[in-house]
């Protein structure tokens, strides 16, 4: 039964941890979902319930956590969308190879060697309810996803999204953002249809008849909303009432395919008008609640269900051993590929950078992972080191590599040649 | 194009060799999920749970009784064995059975079967 108090002190606390730690972590130069995500870490097993068990048995028992999870689950449909509201296809036009070589590249390499860790860790970390063939995929798109919306964030506070770099970095991005959740949907159809008994042709199809009507019917009525924006410089409650229920019509559809809700959140985004202040609308509308106060529970959730340290003192040779391949696959894959297509070597290894960030993208599919139970607990908490680790590593790797002196400096000359 | 022929083909290649032979490894058994334990005679002792939880990765299971009490274990070829149980594990992964003795609680050791409520959220 619904605890109404427990859940809103539980909000509350997670409320506070998570700003106090996004500021500190501000403080030495990360973005604050970085801190924010390591505050969710620290208020579960890993941390809290290590130190404090009965403080954490008292704030999070684990009967509670159903409401959690639902509020964040709300938070995340809310999120996606945003996510793919924020991609804009005509942002990929224009950078030629080198932007189609280093996004393809950035997705192959990690992908492979990904599959190449499965060997490994499949009789090691998984079970005989999970495919080979689902393993291996999911390890490969986990290791290939890059947080949009964190990269822009970084980029932003930077005074690097009209560099060269940066708009390439956007660019590959969003490649790899839709690439990767195309790669993931057909995991959770593969993982879904071997142990629900439902036909696949019902699955694929279905999804395939969607998609088709996303994009050739649905598409073709949202104009309608920017129009009435333009009129009035806004959208009226009950226009906004009428996008959130498309969103959640979506999500509920991909749902009941068999797909997962988040997809239908993203794809409604993502087909959504561009007209830049039509977006900067709907974002600035959406964002705030989703990323004060909705994204912080989902951070928090994926905390406490993180045992940094279950299974064993082999886990953390696991752990290292998925670092190092994910960096390689990331950040060298890319930088290599960038140097191939005429980059310089110092702007080739910022790409790469930029691109080894997987922030909170990860953790969504990591969720989505564990909920299918396509990866096991251990494998769940071993990847949430990873993202936290490549995440955490991008402004200090960035700042040495490019250093924002250099990156002034450049942008200068440039403006008095200009001159 | 050989670039990419090199960085993106050779990759996608190498991806499905990777599949490919993953078909061979063997990983162990699932048993990840809700349990409920069957007792032949009914249970002879109260210190013995009547459902359990099993957290598996890989080999390493971490039990959860219904008390909240954990018992870490771990599996080896069928035989999942910890500290005060030693199990059998039968069946193909949608039909399996845990077959074996618990000894909890002062009780001696009880012989049990149990059949699995729900695997690990692979439906969720």
């Amino acid at each position: 039964m619904l605890n109404l108090f427990q859940l809103v002190l539980q909000i509350a606390v997670i409320l506070v941890a998570a700003r106090v730690v996004g500021f500190l972590f501000q403080k030495i130069n990360q973005p604050q979902v970085m801190g924010e995500m390591v505050a969710g870490i620290l208020l579960g097993p890993s941390l809290l319930g290590w130190l404090a068990p009965g403080i954490s048995a008292a704030l999070f028992p684990p009967a509670s956590l159903t409401y959690l999870n639902a509020l964040s689950q709300v938070g995340l449909v809310v999120f996606m969308f945003v996510v793919g509201l924020a991609l804009d296809p005509t942002e990929l036009r224009g950078y030629g190879h080198a932007a189609v070589l280093t996004s393809h590249v950035s997705i192959a390499a990690p992908f492979c060697l990904g599959g190449i860790t499965a060997l490994y860790l499949y009789p090691r970390l998984s079970d005989d309810g999970v495919t080979f063939t689902g393993f291996a995929l999911f390890m490969g798109s986990a290791m290939s996803i890059t947080a949009f919306p964190v990269l822009a964030r970084i980029l932003s506070e930077r005074g690097l999204v009209r560099s060269r770099m940066g708009t390439m970095a956007i660019a590959c991005a969003a490649v790899d953002d839709v690439t990767g959740w195309c790669i993931l949907a057909y995991i959770v159809v593969l993982v879904r249809v071997t142990h629900s008994g439902r036909p696949a042709s019902v699955t694929i199809g279905g999804s395939l008849l969607y998609v088709a009507l996303m994009l050739f019917g649905v598409r073709r009525i949202l104009p309608a909303f920017e129009r009435a924006f333009r009129k009035r410089d806004q959208l009226s409650d009950n226009l906004v009432a009428v996008i959130v229920v498309l969103v959640l019509a979506s999500a509920l559809a991909t749902e009941w395919l068999g797909i997962h809700l988040l997809f239908g959140a993203f794809l409604m985004g993502a087909i959504m008008p561009k007209a830049p202040a039509f977006s900067r609308y709907l974002l600035h509308k959406f964002e705030s609640v989703t990323v004060v106060l909705l994204l912080p529970l989902f951070f928090a959730f994926t905390g406490l269900r993180t045992r940094i340290g279950v299974g064993g003192g082999s886990i953390w040779l696991y752990a290292a051993i998925v670092i190092v391949v994910a960096i390689t696959g990331k950040l060298g894959g890319s930088m290599l590929a960038a140097r191939l297509a005429g980059m310089p070597w110092r702007e080739s290894a910022s790409l790469g950078i930029l691109m080894n960030t997987r922030g909170l993208m990860e953790l969504v599919i990591l969720n989505i992972g564990l909920d299918i139970g396509v990866i096991s607990p251990a494998m769940f908490s071993i990847m949430v080191l990873m993202a936290l680790v490549t995440t955490f590593m991008t402004t200090p790797l960035l700042e040495w590599v490019y250093p924002t002196r250099l990156f002034k400096a450049q942008l200068d000359e440039v403006h008095q040649n200009v001159a | 194009m050989t670039a990419y022929i090199l960085m993106v083909g050779a990759p996608v290649l190498g991806l499905l060799g990777i599949l490919e032979a993953g078909r061979t490894i063997a990983a162990p058994p699932s048993i990840g999920g809700e349990w409920t334990l069957q007792f032949d005679a009914g249970p002879q002792c109260a210190g013995i749970p009547a459902s359990l939880n099993i957290s598996q990765s890989g080999p390493a299971a971490t039990i959860t009784l219904n008390d909240g009490r954990t018992i870490q274990a771990r599996v080896d070829g069928v035989t999942l064995s910890g500290e005060s149980l030693r199990v059998s594990i039968a069946g193909k992964a949608g039909s399996r059975t845990l077959i074996g003795v618990l000894s909890l609680n002062g009780c001696g050791p009880v012989a049990f079967h149990a059949i699995r409520r729900a695997a690990a959220k692979r439906d969720a």
